[in-house]
């Protein structure tokens, strides 16, 4: 069969067993889910049993490269890994830019699945396609950047990594997996999931072409959507000049940047900390991933040192939710974090609320807000779970159970939230309850709407028709996470451009309307399995901090997430029950008879 | 600063100068632009849509703002100009699409304007080709018509910059009115413009 963007191949690995075998994966299927988190969340569901232990042998690691994957269109580089997740119980994909995706692509398949557990520690290789487990005894208890550098100086430059850290093998449940040393696939805790199997990397390198059905077709959509990235203040001025911090001051403006564990929704020292405050101290250049023309990634020099800086993310929960307003500092807590294999944001979320907890005298922790040689040291001590890091490595809302005051845990369904305060941005607080993964900006990523004027600016404080346009932008980014496509691109091209390049890169004939569609299954999909794990309506809820404590001052004073009103309504538009389950008729409308809750 | 934004553009899209959410208003004070928003309705301008930058320098503002910042920017640093007006005025954009230049054949539009350039660039939007043409025939003309895309209009105030482009857009109507009448012009006096 002639196949173009996809090679229709995966590769399955057993540890426990050492088999490892060449699938074949129908193009019916490839057509239907994609790639990248479509195509890994089918294969979850159909092979990962619901209820059982994320660390156990039944858990299985689905690495997947999508349709436009090592293509020329702007922004492909990028490749997702799905399991179970070890921090929220939930379906999971967590996805990351670099050079990984393209090259497994190279490598001539779509997809690598990852089951059952060695015995002792190994690594899986694949060069144009051939495949081998080899011993990592060495590598086990190597940081990221040693693990990356070793294995890079045995097997060359042609390769890239994606490794764990200490955090992965000791299964700290917000465990990242790194790949090409500073790329986070950091959320979910997918790297204590290849801990628990004990595979320390996975190690790609291919020079198989990418065939596109219509390349003139897809010369077009390439120039147009390059043009239309150049043109965007957003993707070819704020971004390549301050990468993401640039939303900094923007959002402590509006009043929705948190502070202090959510205490406070402004800092007063972001300018310190800030994309401008970067751009004029620490910065040393910016890199990007794969064909991308934003290149959003700064360079920061600390002390002798030149090393990738925080992202947005990042920098807020190592700063201002730490209460900690020091530019190195931060850098050099998120440089550990990439070393150690850390999530950034649950890190620093989990911290925040180990202070507050401290300050309250409701649990031990020896943590203080502004701490910066606390910060430090809780990082090291997640990572490799000793005195209180044994605690904070199960995330925030295990360690505030365990002192009985949950409310002080920033999550959803487990999940550490990410650095946007939602009582200033209605639809962000539904995006947050209701994201199939948790406390995730970007399942809906309704910054774009509510503060970016992306596609159109809303009234950030309104809930009027926020349910309807939260499941739009949840539709939609689920299909953009199947291509794959990085996320800041559409923040300049629509998914028209996403439709046509999909169908040169193919030959199929998609429409908007079918990834809008496509993205609608796979949402649906996802909660089908979380229903099955036990994850009902109950968790589609925020922190009681949110819900019910007024912000205290500044732009948003006064406001909390008015969540009842939307959810009942983000139901009845997703055709779903009033308890949030999918009715059998919008199953039957989605042609997913077959899956059932 | 806010009432004279909302003011001008409301007119702009009332007198059909511009779609819902077309074209952009600036204005340079020192080393500050403020600009309006990429994306917002010029006819219901509010605060949020006012963004304030540095001239020559970006700052996270700049995700907010026009598309067609740049511009701006270059038509500021490369002329005397204190406010720049961006439009869509149909008529104006029609000719465009003929003509290397406009010269106008009703006395008001020839007092006032004498002759109107006529640009082409390959990219027109958010452009920085048109970062480098404007700002040199902007520094000797009121306005200047891009191909296909749009008029940018300076003035010393806003409503400067609208009047050039309001009698723009009246002057290529009556052009083409003119033209579509079909009959023998008794009069060219303003041809000697074309020398402007």
């Amino acid at each position: 069969m002639d196949l173009y963007g996809w090679f229709g191949k995966a590769l399955r690995v057993n540890l426990s067993t050492g088999v490892i075998k060449e699938e074949e994966i129908e193009k019916t299927l490839m057509m239907d889910w994609l790639g990248g988190r479509g195509l890994g969340t089918r294969m979850i569901y159909r092979e990962v049993p619901a209820v059982c232990n994320p660390l156990g042998s039944e858990n299985k690691l689905v690495f997947a490269a999508g349709p436009l994957t090592g293509s020329n269109f702007p922004g492909s580089g990028r490749f997702s890994v799905s399991a179970k997740s070890p921090l929220t119980g939930t379906i999971f994909d967590s996805n990351a830019g670099g050079t990984w995706g393209v090259r497994l692509k190279r490598c001539g398949f779509d997809m690598l699945i990852i089951e059952g557990a060695a015995s002792t520690p190994v690594f899986l290789s694949i060069k144009d396609g051939a495949a081998s487990l080899e011993d990592a005894g060495e590598l086990w208890g190597n940081d990221v950047f040693e693990t990356n550098h070793k294995i890079i100086s045995i097997l060359g430059k042609d390769v890239s990594v994606a490794c764990i850290g200490p955090a992965g093998e000791n299964q700290v449940k917000f465990a990242a997996i790194m790949n090409d040393a500073h790329r986070a696939l950091g959320r979910g805790g997918l790297g204590a999931v290849m801990g628990a199997k004990k595979i320390k990397a996975v190690v790609v390198s291919g020079n198989k072409k990418v065939r596109v059905a219509h390349p003139e077709k897809m010369d077009l959509m390439v120039y147009e959507s390059d043009k239309w990235i150049q043109a965007s203040p957003i993707t070819s001025k704020g971004l390549p000049e301050f990468g993401t911090p640039v939303l900094v001051n923007l959002f402590n403006e509006l009043g929705v940047f948190p502070s202090y564990n959510f205490q406070g929704s402004q800092f007063a020292n972001a300018g310190k900390i800030s994309g401008e405050a970067i751009a004029e101290t620490i910065y040393a250049g910016r890199k990007g991933c794969y064909r991308c023309p934003v290149q959003c990634t700064r360079m920061v020099k600390i002390g002798a040192s030149t090393i990738p800086g925080p992202e947005y993310e990042s920098l807020w929960a190592l700063g201002p939710e730490c209460g900690i307003d020091d530019l190195t500092v931060i850098a050099e807590a998120n440089n550990l974090c990439n070393q150690l294999g850390l999530d950034t944001i649950s890190t620093g979320v989990t911290i925040g609320c180990a202070m507050e907890l401290e300050e309250r005298g409701l649990l031990k922790t020896g943590l203080k807000f502004n701490d910066a040689v606390g910060l430090l040291r809780a990082i090291k001590q997640i990572a490799s779970r000793e005195g209180v890091g044994d605690l904070l490595a199960e995330g925030s809302r295990r360690m505030a159970d365990s002192s009985g005051f949950s409310q002080y845990s920033m999550q959803v369904k487990g999940l550490e939230l990410p650095a946007y305060d939602p009582r200033g941005m209605q639809g962000m607080g539904l995006g947050f309850a209701t994201s199939n993964r948790g406390g995730c900006h970007l399942s809906a990523y309704m910054v774009g709407p509510e503060a970016l004027g992306v596609p159109k600016m809303v009234d950030r404080f309104s809930t009027g028709g926020k349910a309807g346009l939260t499941i739009t932008q949840q539709n939609i980014n689920a299909a953009v996470d199947s291509l794959i496509i990085c996320r800041f691109i559409n923040l300049a091209v629509s998914e028209e451009y996403f439709a046509r390049a999909l169908s040169a890169a193919t030959g199929v004939d998609y429409r908007p309307q079918d990834l809008h569609r496509i993205g609608e299954r796979i949402w649906t999909l996802e909660r089908l399995y979380n229903l099955q794990a036990g994850l009902d309506s109950s968790f589609d809820t925020l922190p009681p901090r949110l819900l019910e404590e007024p912000i205290a001052e500044g732009p948003s004073l006064g406001k909390t997430v008015e969540l009842k009103p939307m959810l009942a309504e983000y139901y009845r538009f997703r055709g779903w029950d009033a308890a949030g389950i999918p009715t059998s008729k919008k199953l039957q409308e989605l042609e997913l008879e077959e899956y059932s809750c | 600063m806010l009432k004279d934004f909302q003011k001008i553009g409301r007119d702009l899209f009332l007198s059909g100068l511009n779609s819902s959410h077309s074209g952009n208003l600036s204005v340079r004070y020192g080393d500050r632009i403020v600009i309006t928003r990429r994306g917002s309705m010029l006819g219901h301008l509010e605060e949020r849509d006012l963004i304030e930058t540095g001239l020559a320098k970006n700052d996270s503002k700049i995700i907010l703002a026009s598309t067609e910042i740049g511009v701006h920017r270059a038509i500021y640093k490369g002329t005397s100009a204190l406010a720049v007006v961006h439009a869509h005025p149909v008529h104006a954009i029609a000719l465009s699409l003929l003509e290397d230049q406009i010269i106008p054949v009703d006395s008001e539009g020839a007092y006032l304007l004498h002759k109107i350039p006529v640009i082409g660039a390959e990219h027109t939007i958010g452009s920085k080709e048109l970062e480098n043409i404007l700002p040199g025939l902007l520094s000797e003309y009121k306005i200047v018509m891009v191909r296909g895309h749009g008029s940018f209009a300076v003035g010393q105030m806003i409503e400067e910059a609208y009047q050039w482009t309001s009698c723009l857009e009246q002057v290529c109507r009556i052009i083409c009115l003119t033209r579509s009448l079909h009959g023998e012009m008794k009069e060219k006096r303003f041809e000697k413009f074309t020398s402007w």
